[in-house]
């Protein structure tokens, strides 16, 4: 529960998208507006093109675009669509 | 540590939760792509929308080549979209008209008449109208509008479209169409001729109103009636196969006779052709009618006049003929009467050398012997003349003898001949032609006194007319030449047309020698010529020897009456006084004779319960005729009727024609002599008729 804990703070997301397709540039501005405003601090983001790397769609069970992962921190949570619902997504990355 | 650990349960509530998730996105539409769980790889939901966008791309570029003009206008009437053909079509760039109002484009829909039929915000797509559209040339533009209502999702109106095809050049075709059609309608109605057309069984499809006009009816009532029901009965039977004709292909025209609806006869011409499917089966046949009973009727009214301006021309002639006898019969007679009043009212001596046979001989048999030849003579001028007066439709064909119709027109002619030229005949023995008495004589004057007109007179003696009978090739032949001035080649080929004359005005009609090729043709024969200028001129007559066998009407000769014979109760009955006077003296020393000078007397006689052995009845008479006095007799006085003798001067009407002929009737030929007249009395008497 410590380590748990000690990366409380560090908030590691990652969002799955396909090319320039509208909804996931549309993912992607939504999710920037959030993290800018509510976690500014810190906040690491990994965006992956599946239609560049499809297999990591593979092997991280992803079977839609646009959805954001929370890796970090515990529980994963995932959030699938373009990301317009601002609270749900707060909801979501302020989960523990 | 489970800690750490996911329970299962909890696993599967968050991927429960996720696929919710999933689905509501989907369903929102936020989702690009849904990795494909087969291959592995994502499948872009996006290829989707650019399959719709070609898919749109495709629709709008059969929108924009399309041969129709389309619009779509929205609810408050603004184009909001035009293709580029409906812009060209009214002369804009699409740019020009979108924005504007529709209405500016549609003339009529800015009048009254409510707009609603170019928008369709009520109604499903709409019906096909015709609308005119005003070019940016001000120009009509028509087009063929059809409109349909857009929805949005909800199923709310939005605008219309409308789809116009350009109809200009198909209303210009269909304007020259129709009126090509009605030009063609317009002769066919006001043509002279009527035109029918029938179908394969022969019944009336169509008939134009000239048809209709000719036979009295209206053109719908002759619809789908076979065509033969309008034909005279004798017609009905020979009509068929002039159609049959048509069935097998040939085209061709034939004389028939149609019956008006008031039961007249419309002598007609048809021309038929037939009218066949594209696969050449016979469909029906189309008729040009032509109405020639005018025509017939001119025909026949140019051969009277051209017989009348024969007779006319020979009348001088004839009566030359007539006057000759006629002077020696009234010249012997005053010669008698003299002699006799001189008897009468003279001395003894005068009377007792009256007693003698000398005298009675030289002052009163001679001269009455003379005056009865003179008479006699007048009497055959008169026969001859009553060949050319006989009107041609009431004359039935005989069998009849040439040489006894030659003799008659020479006769006629002869004034015109005996100045001009010796004549000569050579009489073959020839059989009868079958032929029409007075038509004949016609052809036979005409060609005697063309003979005659082709030489100068007064050089008798240098020229010559001669009359030829033979038999040759089953044809008697009849041939007339004269040593006159011959035909020129170049007009030789022309003498039979009508109207062509080379004789001076007022001495030929230039019709004789047309109706002469007429009459011959008619009667299946064959007029010929053949001419050497300065040598004279052959027309040759070719006839058919009579088929049918009937005997020349032959005078049997008188036989004497030897003995009085049985005296008989007789009545007379002629309106001629001098005829009734002449009867009574000739037959009241034998019988006893009573004499009526009307039918009416002589029937309330009858009818009175007088009773005869034999009446002898003048035919033709005014008031009553001898026809209405036989009929009457017939219903009161069966008997008496049975015992009329009718007399006729000749002169026959087609009735009293029909009226002998239905029943055997006896009658007497006006004039008879009185051996003639006592013969026929005592046959009768004796016979016990």
């Amino acid at each position: 529960m410590a380590r748990t804990q000690t990366k409380e703070s560090g908030l590691q997301l990652r969002l799955y998208i396909a090319g320039n397709a509208p909804n996931s540039v549309r993912a992607i501005t939504n999710l920037k507006a959030i993290c800018d405003e509510h976690f500014a601090s810190a906040c690491a983001l990994e965006i992956v093109d599946l239609l560049v790397h499809p297999q990591r769609a593979l092997a991280d069970g992803i079977i839609v675009t646009p959805t954001l992962v929370k890796l970090l921190p515990l529980p994963v949570q995932k959030v699938i669509g373009t990301l317009s619902d601002t609270n749900r997504v707060c909801q979501a990355l302020a989960s523990t | 540590m489970t800690g750490t650990r996911v329970r299962p349960a909890r696993a599967l509530a968050q991927r429960l939760a996720e696929a919710e998730a999933t689905i509501e996105a989907l369903l929102s539409g936020q989702i690009d792509a849904v990795v494909d769980s087969k291959s592995k790889t994502p499948v872009l939901l996006s290829k989707a929308q650019d399959a719709l966008r070609a898919s749109e791309e495709r629709y709008r570029r059969i929108v924009e080549t399309s041969n129709e003009g389309i619009w779509t206008i929205d609810t408050d009437s603004k184009i909001t979209f035009v293709n580029r053909r409906l812009a060209d079509m009214l002369g804009y760039s699409t740019d020009e008209m979108i924005g504007r109002s529709f209405s500016q484009f549609i003339p009529e829909a800015s009048e009254a008449k409510a707009p609603q039929r170019f928008e369709s915000s009520h109604q499903e797509t709409s019906e096909e109208t015709e609308v005119k559209l005003e070019r940016s040339d001000r120009s009509e533009l028509w087009v063929l509008l059809k409109t349909s209502p857009i929805r949005d999702a909800d199923g709310t109106y939005v605008g219309t479209l409308a789809m116009m095809t350009d109809r200009t050049r198909a209303r210009q075709d269909e304007e020259a169409l129709r009126k090509s059609e009605e030009q063609y309608r317009q002769i066919v109605e006001t043509t002279t001729d009527g035109i029918i057309k029938l179908d394969s069984d022969s019944r009336i499809v169509f008939a134009n109103r000239r048809f209709a006009e000719m036979l009295g009816y209206q053109p719908r009532e002759m619809m789908g009636v076979t065509v033969f029901e309008f034909m005279s009965a004798a017609e009905k039977v020979t009509a068929p196969d002039s159609i049959q004709r048509r069935k097998i292909g040939l085209k061709g025209s034939f004389d028939t006779a149609f019956r008006h609806k008031d039961g007249t006869e419309v002598s007609v011409n048809i021309a038929g052709s037939p009218l066949v499917d594209t696969e050449g089966q016979h469909i029906g046949t189309l008729g040009l009618v032509r109405d020639v009973t005018e025509r017939r009727k001119m025909q026949s009214q140019l051969m009277v006049s051209d017989r009348m301006a024969s007779v006319g021309t020979l009348a001088a002639g004839v009566a030359h003929e007539i006057n000759n006898p006629l002077a020696a019969v009234i010249a012997n007679l005053d010669y008698v009467c003299d002699s006799l009043g001189r008897m009468v009212g003279g001395d003894a001596a005068a009377r007792s050398e009256g007693m003698s046979d000398a005298w009675i001989v030289e002052e009163i048999k001679s001269p009455l012997d003379d005056a009865r030849e003179a008479a006699q003579r007048v009497r055959f001028i008169v026969r001859d003349l009553k060949i050319f007066s006989r009107s041609p439709s009431d004359e039935p064909r005989g069998t009849v003898d040439v040489k006894a119709i030659m003799e008659s027109s020479l006769r006629m002619a002869w004034n015109e001949i005996r100045h001009r030229a010796r004549l000569v005949k050579n009489y073959g023995v020839v059989p009868g032609v079958n032929a029409n008495e007075a038509r004949l004589g016609q052809v036979f004057l005409n060609l005697v006194v063309n003979a005659a007109q082709a030489m100068q007179e007064g050089r008798a003696e240098y020229n010559e007319i001669r009359v030829t009978t033979r038999l040759a090739d089953e044809r008697v032949i009849i041939e007339v030449s004269d040593t006159g001035a011959g035909i020129p080649r170049e007009i030789i080929g022309r003498i039979f047309d009508a109207f062509f004359t080379t004789k001076s005005v007022g001495v030929g009609t230039g019709l004789g020698l047309a109706i002469c090729h007429r009459i011959v043709t008619d009667m299946g024969g064959e007029l010929t010529v053949e001419s050497e200028v300065g040598k004279g001129t052959t027309f040759c007559v070719a006839l058919p020897v009579a088929t049918h066998t009937r005997e020349y009407e032959v005078v049997a000769p008188v036989e004497p009456v030897v003995d009085a014979g049985r005296r008989g109760r007789i009545l007379v009955v002629d309106d001629e006084e001098m005829v009734v006077r002449s009867v009574q003296r000739i037959l009241s020393k034998e019988h006893d004779v009573v004499a009526m000078v009307s039918a009416s007397k002589a029937l309330a006689l009858c009818t009175g319960g007088e009773r005869f052995d034999l009446i002898l009845c003048d035919l033709m008479m005014p008031d009553m005729t001898g026809m209405d006095l036989h009929r009457e007799l017939a219903l009161v006085a069966p008997d008496q009727a049975n015992r009329m003798i009718f007399v006729t001067g000749g002169a026959f009407t087609a009735k009293a024609r029909h009226f002998l002929s239905e029943t055997p009737k006896e009658h007497l030929e006006k004039p008879f002599d009185s051996a003639n007249l006592r013969a026929i009395v005592q046959r009768y008497l004796r016979s016990g008729l």
